[in-house]
């Protein structure tokens, strides 16, 4: 069975300045991974490089051994909230049912049967009372769910996940968790940016360590220690930086 | 981001500025002028000559001529100045709002006294200009409507009750309709003595008014939060922007018409915003744009028969715009284009001039000279393609060609550039593997960017970073400042005792 | 007010004008809103107002060119016209400094310039009057020339076409509404599901541009432009959900060219098109106050008395 996501040499750049070098990864099935680093450091980026949202300037990256473009459909993914307009005149449940876009062709309708899985996906989150409710009128950690539940109801087999917990209250957070957990033992595989360093190691079985490349990955037990936070955290990196505003304003 | 022209500290040397401005506007006029002289000859045939009408323009014989001059200028003037606010706010199509939802406005003026009393038809169409800006405030705040479906709505409700005034008027028996008609495209022929008074004074009011509030507008515009944390009124002074900015709008109905007016404050701003870092001279070149922009404009209508002015005034206008769109000196696309052109050939020639060190190493810097059949093995390219960019570094003089130009040899300069290239490489790789942590087979891609882009600064943060070290991750040495700076070619690099010992 | 003249005689005695006049004005109002709510929810509104500017010179062009008014020319102008427009809009704010707003600005007076220049000195050879384009004639709509099928008249040629243009519109978005939904709301989304966002928006203006120079045609451009948003504005404050939206969008239309008509009669007998405009906008107005989610009744009525929502976590 190849590897669920497998990157090599990944180097991007945002707005022609490089923000992620020469990174190599390979996630193992049934993880549960949480990417963690300061901010600016290319944690969102490195999710929106994998989906092909930004060029790569290098390398490649492939989902079960294939290009991204070829095996969309196992790839879910749940984008920050602030992405999208909550005035927007759709339900909970017209949001969900986007899930299951990617499996219907050009022309067809949801089915019956996409419709029940929206409302699984919804009742796992514990929103299906709120189905027929338009967006706008729900709490940040409602919304969030609302994402989940999409990201659900793409019934991929990989998730990537931009900063779930942000602005979450803490009885959503460990519904979340309880999910991803859930989702972890069915053996599917999860990416996750998380802002958070000190719910981190709780949370999460392997560890991406990421400032612009990668600092270290493993097992949260032998990554999640002084040294390499330091590393991480430490800004010692200011060169890389320096040259990539260089670049940048070459072009 | 500099989303706002603020002045920064460093900036200076804006006469050059204007002049360029200048100069870009003396040419258009001037390319102008000879394919409008067929324009004028499709639409009408008139009996004096083109030659004769120019000169009877600029000569002002005419006082519809000089009232449609001054015009102009006031008219540039105002827009100009207020356009500036209005397109660096991002709200520049408050503008094109304002300029249709005036018209109610106007056509009331006119019901008023049954004729085309100017100072009825201003105060109409500014208060309709009010309400407009006011209802769209209101919508905003008190619906989940965005800002541009409420400019919308204002817009197109607003017009089509000023359509609906102005069918009426046209049927009514009192003639004189002509005039209102005058109100869509725009005859800044038809400008007459009462209309330019009005215009002047509205310009000196808005003059005053922009001098006195200026640096409260320059903080409303830039950060409305942080102005109103300074104890600003910030209502108050939209509030009055959007006056001043209705009163820019109707005194240009006349000259441009109602559809294009949001061009003549948006046009010559954006040209000026592209010009410049700096509010007050983006203001001031905003201006002069739209003045002569609007003489230009009223020269080709008055050359023609019959023909509107606006909408050659906001042609004018639209080149002076692209010209500054593709020739600004820091921003224009030309330019940058230009620029990337220049860079990349730089980047083939250091290249090259990096395979030479290459060669020369590989021998152990034994011989000085390198054939030209080495370098194209080295380089994995033809012969022709190596002998096209070894002639350009020989007119760099950074290479001597020997033998019929088989045989090639650094300058002293040349082998600067070389030597300073290979470390700037060499380093990089080095941090990148042992800072960076990346594998050392994907480094060589990268390094082959960057060598182009490091700075001295940049290149001694490095050295003190990897503690001077002396070799790469493969094993190959990094020239030090002796290395580069000898011009004896008999000391072979590495030779030298550098001072700072230490290895990978 | 002649009561007889304004509400009774244009459906008994002149029907045969009036029915026409109505369905060309409830054909349009249609057509503009159904594609005017993805400019709203993509808030485009103004895009849209540009695009109704720009076709000016496309159309001018058509003409020139083809030295014929056919509907075809005169759709592919236009659809052109749109085209350069929105590339325009992108190549300014994309390789500049400059803002959208300032981009659309710039680029539909441009183009409009373009047009009034071309339609100005070429003027007779153009057979489009100025004030024409402006608020058309829709009053004469129905004695354009009618379409045949067979020996059976269906109607005048501007509303057949009109006609035409609706269906094909509402065909449109019947199809590709998952895609104009998925992109219309989340970009990211519609990316990472392989609908490629940058077709469909180029669709989107493609469309909006044949909308508009078909309406054009008769309406005239002020019709045009408040029925992009009006409509779709007003059904945006009824309702939560998109195809409600779109219901509430067709009965707006409905009702205005209804009411325009009237209110046309009653003032001058002319500029029906601004009436119908105005009945829009006041069809608005009512919606803003007396909506009974976001209505700015039911707003005051809420901050007087407090009534929290009911969480349930």
């Amino acid at each position: 069975m190849a590897t669920p996501l497998e990157i090599h040499d990944l180097t991007v750049s945002y707005d022609k300045k490089p923000v992620i070098w020469g990174v190599d990864l390979a996630v193992p099935e049934g993880k549960l991974v949480g990417i963690i680093g300061p901010n600016g450091a290319g944690k969102s980026t490195l999710i929106k490089a994998i989906m092909g949202h930004i060029p790569l300037s290098s390398g490649w990256v492939k989902i079960f051994g294939k290009p991204y473009s070829e095996n969309r459909t196992r790839v879910g993914y749940v984008p920050q909230r602030e992405s999208v307009d909550w005035d927007f005149p759709v339900t909970v449940m017209d949001v969900v049912l986007m899930g299951r876009y990617g499996r219907l062709g050009l022309f067809k309708r949801p089915k019956k049967s996409d419709r029940e899985i929206a409302r699984e996906c919804l009742d796992k989150v514990k929103m299906l009372p709120f189905a027929n409710r338009q967006i706008a009128n729900l709490s940040g950690g409602q919304q969030q769910r609302v994402f989940l539940a999409r990201a659900l109801a793409q019934e991929s087999d990989i998730y990537l996940m931009d900063e779930p917990f942000a602005g979450v209250d803490a009885a959503t957070e460990s519904a979340i968790v309880t999910l991803l957990q859930e989702l972890k033992n069915r053996g599917k595989t999860l990416l996750v940016v998380h802002h958070d360093l000190s719910t981190a190691p709780g949370y999460f079985d392997m560890l991406l360590l990421l400032n612009m490349r990668v600092v270290a990955f493993g097992p949260t037990e032998q990554v999640f220690n002084a040294e390499l936070l330091q590393k991480t955290y430490g800004g010692r990196l200011t060169i890389l930086a320096d040259v990539a505003e260089k670049i940048k304003q070459q072009r | 981001m500099n989303f706002l022209p603020i002045h920064p500290p460093w900036s200076g040397r804006h006469i050059p500025r204007t002049l360029y401005v200048c100069v870009i506007a003396a040419v258009i006029l001037f390319v102008f002028s000879c394919p409008s002289a067929m324009a004028a000859r499709i639409g009408e045939i008139s009996e004096t000559n083109i030659g004769d009408q120019v000169y009877r323009f600029f000569t002002l014989q005419d006082p519809s001529v000089r009232y449609t001059i001054a015009g102009c200028i006031l008219l540039g003037t105002c827009c100009g100045m207020l356009g500036s606010f209005i397109v660096v706010r991002k709200m520049a199509l408050m503008g094109d709002a304002l300029s249709h939802a005036v018209l109610p406005g106007v056509a009331l003026g006119f019901l008023w006294t049954m004729e085309k009393n100017p100072l009825y038809i201003f105060v109409g169409a500014t208060i309709a200009g009010l309400i407009g800006t006011a209802t769209v405030s209101a919508i905003k705040r008190t619906t989940r409507l965005k800002e541009d479906t409420a400019l919308g709505i204002v817009l197109a409700s607003f017009y089509a009750v000023g359509i609906c005034l102005l069918t009426y008027i046209q049927h009514l028996p009192t003639g004189n309709k002509s005039g209102i008609d005058k109100f869509l495209f725009g005859q800044a022929a038809a400008m007459g003595r009462e209309d330019l008074i009005l215009m002047a004074v509205v310009c000196v009011i808005c003059l005053v008014m922009v001098y006195l509030f200026y640096k409260e507008l320059l903080a409303l515009s830039f950060d409305t939060a942080f102005a109103r944390s300074l104890g600003l009124n910030v209502d108050l002074l939209h509030h009055m922007l959007m006056l001043l900015l209705s009163f820019a709008v109707v005194i240009s109905l006349k000259a441009v018409g109602v559809v294009l007016v949001s061009a003549m404050l948006i046009t010559p701003a954006a040209t000026a915003y592209l010009l410049t870092e700096r509010l007050s001279r983006m203001i001031g070149i905003a201006i002069v744009v739209g003045m002569v922009s609007g003489i230009a404009g009223a020269f080709f209508s008055f050359l023609g028969n019959n023909l509107p002015t606006g909408p050659f005034i906001v042609l004018a206008a639209s080149l002076f715009f692209v010209g500054a769109f593709l020739f600004a000196p820091k921003h224009g696309v030309i330019l940058r284009w230009w620029r990337t052109l220049n860079r990349r050939k730089r980047t083939i020639r250091e290249n090259m001039l990096k395979s030479i060190y290459h060669v020369l190493e590989q021998r152990g810097f034994d011989a000085e000279g390198v054939s030209t059949r080495e370098l194209a093995e080295q380089r994995r390219e033809t012969v022709e393609d190596v002998e096209g960019t070894l002639r350009e570094l020989n007119s760099h003089s950074l290479i001597t060609r020997h033998e019929d130009g088989n045989i090639t040899i650094f300058t002293p300069d040349g082998w600067q550039r070389a030597a300073t290239i290979v470390r700037n490489h060499r380093l990089w790789e080095l941090y990148l593997t042992n800072e960076a942590s990346i594998a050392a087979d994907h480094v060589h891609d990268d390094a082959e960017i960057i060598e182009h882009v490091l700075g001295e600064e940049t290149v001694m943060e490095l050295q003190k970073r990897l503690d001077y070290a002396n070799l790469d991750p493969h094993g190959k040495h990094i020239p030090t400042r002796e290395d580069i700076e000898q011009r004896g070619r008999h000391q072979k690099p590495g030779t030298l005792t550098s001072g700072y010992g230490g290895q990978v | 007010m002649d009561v007889q003249y304004v509400f009774i005689e244009p459906w008994t005695t002149e029907f045969s004008n009036t029915i026409w006049i109505y369905l060309m004005g409830f054909f349009v109002a249609s057509a503009c809103g159904l594609v005017g709510n993805y400019l709203i929810l993509r808030r485009m509104a103004l895009v849209g107002d540009a695009i109704s500017h720009s076709v000016l010179p496309g159309l001018a062009v058509a003409f020139l060119l083809s030295h014929s008014r056919q509907t075809w020319t005169m759709f592919l102008g236009a659809m052109l016209a749109g085209i350069v427009t929105t590339l325009l809009i992108e190549v300014i704010h994309s390789k500049s400094r400059v803002k959208q707003d300032a981009a659309i600005g710039i680029a539909f007076s441009s183009l409009f310039a373009i047009g009034v220049i071309l339609i100005s000195v070429f003027a007779s050879k153009v057979d489009l009057d100025q004030e024409c384009v402006l608020y058309g004639e829709i009053e004469y709509v129905a004695s354009d020339l009618p379409v045949l099928i067979g020996s059976t008249v269906i109607g005048p040629a501007a509303v057949v076409r009109m006609a035409g243009v609706l269906l094909g519109t509402v065909i449109l978005i019947v199809l590709f509404y998952k895609e104009l939904l998925v992109s219309s709301f989340d970009k990211g989304l519609a990316l990472s599901l392989g609908v490629n966002s940058t077709v469909v928006h180029y669709a989107l203006m493609a469309t909006l541009s044949i909308v508009v120079v078909s309406a054009f045609e008769s309406v005239g451009a002020i019709l045009v432009i408040a029925m992009l948003i009006i409509p779709g504005a007003t059904a945006y404050l009824l309702t939560d959900r998109l195809p409600t939206m779109m219901v509430i969008t067709v009965i707006h239309s409905a009702l205005s060219a209804l009411m325009g008509i009237h209110l046309a009669r009653w003032w001058s007998n002319s500029a029906t098109a601004g009436a119908m405009v105005v009945s829009a906008s006041i069809l608005f107005a009512l919606a803003w106050v007396f909506s009974p989610r976001h209505g700015l009744i039911r707003r005051y009525l809420k901050v007087k008395v407090l009534t929290p929502e009911p969480e349930s976590i």
